[in-house]
């Protein structure tokens, strides 16, 4: 992956579907509700184990974000409208999601 | 330099079979494009440094407007300009007039757009040690870039050791503009310290997140006002500061300071580190302490070992911004309150920040130009 890899463009594709170009022209879409339920802040991972907390299946379908801003130049933050807003997504994490989205079987 | 000989080789054939060719700007736009930027690699035309074009019979007058008053090919262009004008058929007289602009991301995050809305770039000056020289580099790279004319400021973000008001001797705010900061100058340089708002002689003793407010506020409460650079004083280390700054303001690029040794230097890869996962470029490296040349003969004496910068520029491709040598007058002059770039021009401590600061600002031209595409915020509001 690039270094400085950064968007080039982010956007709502759907009601549910979150599409961001990245500056290499590589192209992602999000579902929503998966990212909510890959949240990677500390109240949803255990920061020594890495263990999820949250049980994903308790998070609802219906859930949607409010907004989607930026953090620094490096990753943004999710504010849902279930009343979570800690997840700081870095452009990493989600690169690495939406490879894992696109070869399920290498996750 | 081939398309450069045809094209002068074309000049000349127009010249013989055709006197007195009117000169249009075209005529003007086409002989500049042979002059090419050597760091952007393109020609200064289609970068759109040509503002302005005024043809009064053989004398022709253009404007030149650079991505940075402190650009050190400033004067060659102007040289190739001259040349390239004069060699138009029946232009006698060129007069080049050399201008700036400096590029930077000028859209900023809501809560900070009125204290750094008029910020172009914030160069983040840090190091994986302390001790190393971080504050006399970051004073010193702020001068040198003033000193070409470029409007600069100072943050000095080292909550727990400032240094700023020592090694500049700058006093303390007196003004506020609508409930905001408005820092004293110096030089017209503009600085904020944690200092200017302490009990000198008392220690700041804060945990983590109360040292984050605070640069918080200095980001987001302090009138900066326009400025082409802000310099900010990075604490040494990895951690809560660091972090604060990074996520509150778009840190266009860093330089990190080392001294040559290795036990400096493992400390350097992880600064490197934490800006790449920060996602901010790293402009370069500065070595400090890089040699001393005693008063009895002309050897650098490599006291703390030899290339330990270039190991780093190795290792992750950044460039070598120059070497600063160990002059006591350097010390000396930081003490004192009297930055070495702008007292002692000619000590050899001095003429290595004035070409750090000019490497700066070239490393940023260019790298304004590759990250034009990337949003540096964005606020998605979902519907």
């Amino acid at each position: 992956m690039d270094r400085y890899l950064g968007i080039k463009n982010i956007d709502q594709a759907d009601s549910r579907t979150l599409k961001i170009v990245w500056t290499d022209d590589v192209e992602s879409l999000f579902d929503v509700v998966e990212l909510r339920r890959m949240c990677p802040c500390a109240s949803c991972v255990d920061e020594w184990t890495k263990q999820r907390t949250i049980n994903p299946s308790a998070i609802q379908d219906s859930v949607r974000p409010i907004s989607v801003d930026s953090v620094g130049q490096y990753a943004l933050q999710i504010n849902y409208n279930d009343n979570h807003k800690t997840g700081i997504y870095t452009y990493k994490y989600l690169r690495e999601l939406s490879l894992s989205a696109q070869n399920p079987n290498k996750q | 330099m081939k398309f450069f000989e045809r094209s002068q080789s074309k000049a000349k054939a127009k010249n013989a079979s055709v006197a007195n060719i009117a000169c249009t700007e075209d005529t003007v736009k086409s002989a500049l494009s042979n002059v090419i930027d050597p760091d952007l690699q393109r020609d200064i035309v289609s970068l759109g440094f040509i503002t302005d074009i005024k043809i009064d019979g053989p004398k022709v007058e253009v404007t030149v407007e650079l991505t940075t008053p402190a650009c050190p090919v400033k004067d060659l262009l102007k040289k190739q300009c001259e040349e390239q004008i004069i060699s138009i058929p029946g232009i006698k007289e060129a007069l080049v007039h050399m201008s700036s602009r400096t590029r930077g991301a000028e859209v900023k995050p809501a809560n900070i757009q009125k204290s750094l809305g008029g910020v172009k770039n914030i160069i983040a000056v840090a190091s994986g040690k302390g001790g190393v020289g971080k504050s006399t580099t970051a004073v010193n790279l702020a001068f040198s870039l003033a000193q070409s004319g470029s409007k600069v400021g100072i943050l000095d973000a080292d909550v727990y050791g400032p240094s700023l008001i020592q090694m500049t001797k700058v006093g303390n705010p007196e003004e506020t503009t609508n409930g905001m900061n408005v820092p004293p100058t110096i030089d017209n340089i503009k600085m904020i310290s944690i200092a200017m708002f302490n009990d000198k002689s008392k220690a700041t003793i804060l945990r983590g997140p109360m040292a984050a407010q605070i640069i918080k506020q200095f980001l987001s409460q302090v009138y900066w006002g326009d400025l082409d650079y802000l310099i900010i004083d990075y604490p040494p280390g990895t951690g809560d500061i660091q972090l604060t700054i990074s996520q509150l303001a778009p840190v266009t690029a860093a330089v990190i300071v080392t001294t040559p040794q290795e036990v400096a230097l493992a400390d350097v890869r992880k600064a490197i580190s934490m800006f790449d996962t920060l996602k901010v470029p790293v402009l370069g490296v500065i070595e400090t302490m890089s040699y001393f040349i005693c008063d009895s003969c002309e050897t650098k004496h490599n006291l703390y070992g030899n290339g330990g910068a270039e190991k780093i520029s190795d290792q992750f491709g950044v460039p070598v911004l120059a070497h600063i040598p160990i002059e006591p007058k350097l010390a000396e002059c930081s003490d004192k309150g009297t930055p070495i770039v702008n007292h002692e021009k000619n000590n050899s401590a001095a003429i290595a920040y004035q070409k750090a600061g000019g490497e700066c600002a070239r490393f940023l031209s260019m790298l304004h130009l590759k990250s034009s595409e990337a949003l540096t915020q964005f606020s998605l509001q979902w519907r």
